[in-house]
């Protein structure tokens, strides 16, 4: 199954109040809409399809991170906005596997996204570290703290999702877990 | 080790904003007091927040990638990616220049198209004489009908038939009349007619830069016209001014109404007027009058391709014809840049006033 790519572009302002609102189809249709954009300038700057998602995934977040912040501002067309900072993303990426960075085919208006981008940097490092915690964490604590911090279940749940006797028993290995892992994350 | 799992999670709800306020209060004293709790706060703080940060990443991650597995990634990269073709490439790469370059283009186009349909118009300009040789050549149905009338009236009529038409109108009392040049432009012999009768006349100066001619009537039944109720207009037209005709595209005076609507001639001719009437063959030489009365040009031609551009010559012109004659042979002649009698009359008056200073020109041309 595929969604009808363009059928319908939606609009600015529809996409910053989906963001605001945590609304999961404003994302679908703000991800199927400038996909093809990005896929293009990719494709035809050395890229694959693969490239193109990663960079395209990350623009977005720089997206949502900037609209949630509140400092976004409608000045120029989103649509922009994403080429420019997809672009950015790339061209760093291009420059850090030290291949050329000159003659790239744009298809797009560029605006000059570095104050952004500089803050989405700090942001990626901690997002990296955090990542890499887990990582290093190993299992069950990695999916315990997972279940609780991100997926929001109750200690009760993952009680008996691990089969833990009594609540307290979770309570002390989930504790465990987050004192090792903020160790790992402290230190890195 | 119990106190610890106690304090984390009692750290969490502060965070989180779950304390009660009673609780919260203590929480905070027991903060300020305790350099250790409250330093794992703010690490606890930190932490959570990049937590969060790093969750909130996660889920969106997630459903971009339920979102992607929608896009037929495959054939959107078949479509997209560079073609091996260096000219779809360039299109591509370069599609809005090519569009911009591409609306130039078609821009050039339509200027030099109009250009073109400008310059078309030297080619188009069709004097308004009446060809009456072509329509007598022509097997229409219409100039069998100007045969038979003809044969009526021929009786007592000279032999030979008029081979051109046009109009003129007087400059003088005694009989001087300003027509077009083109219109009696290799006559053997010329008549005019108005209301009263049909007279001789002979063609006394021609100047065909100008296409003007003034003929005078040189027939003993001719009577002295009373004073001219029109003048001869001294300054321009302006663009928009009402102007009419009289003229003679038939047998009949014809009124013909419009305005001036430029102030050069065809291809930028500044001999000419363009005005907005309608007017047909043998309308040439009539006299253009504006509504005060005053004559402000001499109809010559038109545009064929276009209706309601038609062309006159401008006044002064008519004024350097008439002082290039001896003065003293013009008796009662057209006043210059003076108050016309015409002036504030209406136009079915004006017309009754001036039309039997109107001529309807006959050429003959026995070749």
């Amino acid at each position: 199954m595929s969604i009808k790519i363009s059928s319908s572009l939606p609009t600015d302002r529809e996409v910053v109040l989906g963001i605001l609102n945590n609304s999961v189809e404003a994302l679908n249709k703000l991800y199927v809409a400038y996909f093809p954009m990005v896929l293009q300038f990719i494709l035809n700057n050395n890229g694959d399809e693969d490239d193109a998602k990663d960079v395209y995934q990350e623009a977005i977040i720089v997206l949502y991170n900037k609209v949630k912040s509140g400092s976004f501002e409608l000045s120029s067309k989103l649509k922009t906005y994403i080429y420019s900072v997809s672009r950015r993303i790339w061209l760093k990426k291009l420059a850090q596997h030290s291949k050329k960075t000159s003659n790239i085919a744009d298809f797009e208006d560029v605006l000059i996204v570095e104050e952004d981008m500089e803050q989405h940097e700090q942001k990626d490092m901690q997002f990296d570290k955090m990542k890499e915690a887990l990582e290093s964490l190993g299992e069950p604590c990695k999916t315990i703290i997972e279940d609780f911090y991100i997926n929001n279940q109750s200690m009760q749940d993952i009680c008996e999702k691990f089969g833990y006797t009594n609540a307290d028993n979770a309570k002390t290995q989930k504790y465990k877990c987050l004192q090792r892992l903020k160790k790992l994350f402290f230190q890195s | 080790m119990r106190q610890d799992i106690e304090l984390e999670a009692i750290i969490e709800d502060y965070l989180n904003g779950k304390l009660t306020p009673e609780e919260h209060a203590a929480f905070e004293q027991l903060r300020s007091k305790d350099q250790m709790v409250d330093h794992k706060v703010v690490a606890h703080k930190v932490f959570l927040e990049s937590m969060n940060q790093y969750a909130s990443i996660v889920k969106l991650k997630e459903q971009m990638d339920a979102a992607h597995s929608h896009i037929d990634v495959a054939s959107l990269t078949e479509e997209l990616k560079p073609h091996p073709s260096k000219l779809v490439r360039l299109w591509r790469n370069n599609r809005s220049a090519v569009a911009i370059a591409a609306s130039f283009v078609l821009l050039a186009l339509v200027s030099l198209y109009s250009i073109q349909n400008n310059n078309k118009q030297a080619g188009t300009f069709e004097a308004m004489s009446q060809d009456m040789a072509q329509i007598k050549r022509s097997q229409s149905g219409l100039i069998r009908d100007i045969k038979s009338i003809k044969t009526d009236s021929k009786s007592n009529n000279s032999e030979s038939r008029p081979r051109f038409g046009g109009s003129g109108f007087a400059i003088s009392g005694n009989g001087y009349i300003v027509t077009n040049y083109h219109v009696v432009r290799g006559a053997d012999s010329i008549h005019v007619q108005n209301g009263k009768g049909s007279y001789k006349v002979q063609s006394i100066y021609t100047d065909p830069v100008n296409d003007i001619a003034i003929l005078k009537i040189n027939d003993k039944s001719f009577e002295n016209l009373p004073s001219l109720p029109y003048t001869i207009k001294k300054g321009a037209s302006s663009l928009g001014e009402s102007v009419f005709t009289l003229g003679f595209p038939k047998d009949d005076i014809v009124l013909g109404d419009g305005y001036v609507s430029s102030k050069n001639g065809i291809n930028g001719d500044t001999l000419a007027y363009q005005v907005a009437i309608p007017v047909n063959p043998g309308n040439s030489g009539g006299p253009l009058l504006d509504n005060n009365g005053n004559i402000v040009g001499i109809i010559n031609g038109k545009e064929n391709k276009t209706d309601g551009a038609t062309f006159a010559v401008k006044s002064k012109y008519i004024m350097e014809a008439l002082n290039a004659i001896p003065q003293d042979s013009l008796s009662r002649r057209v006043a210059y840049g003076k108050k016309s009698m015409l002036r504030g009359l209406k136009r079915d008056k004006q017309v009754e006033k001036m039309q039997d200073y109107v001529f309807m020109i006959k050429v003959y041309n026995n070749n």
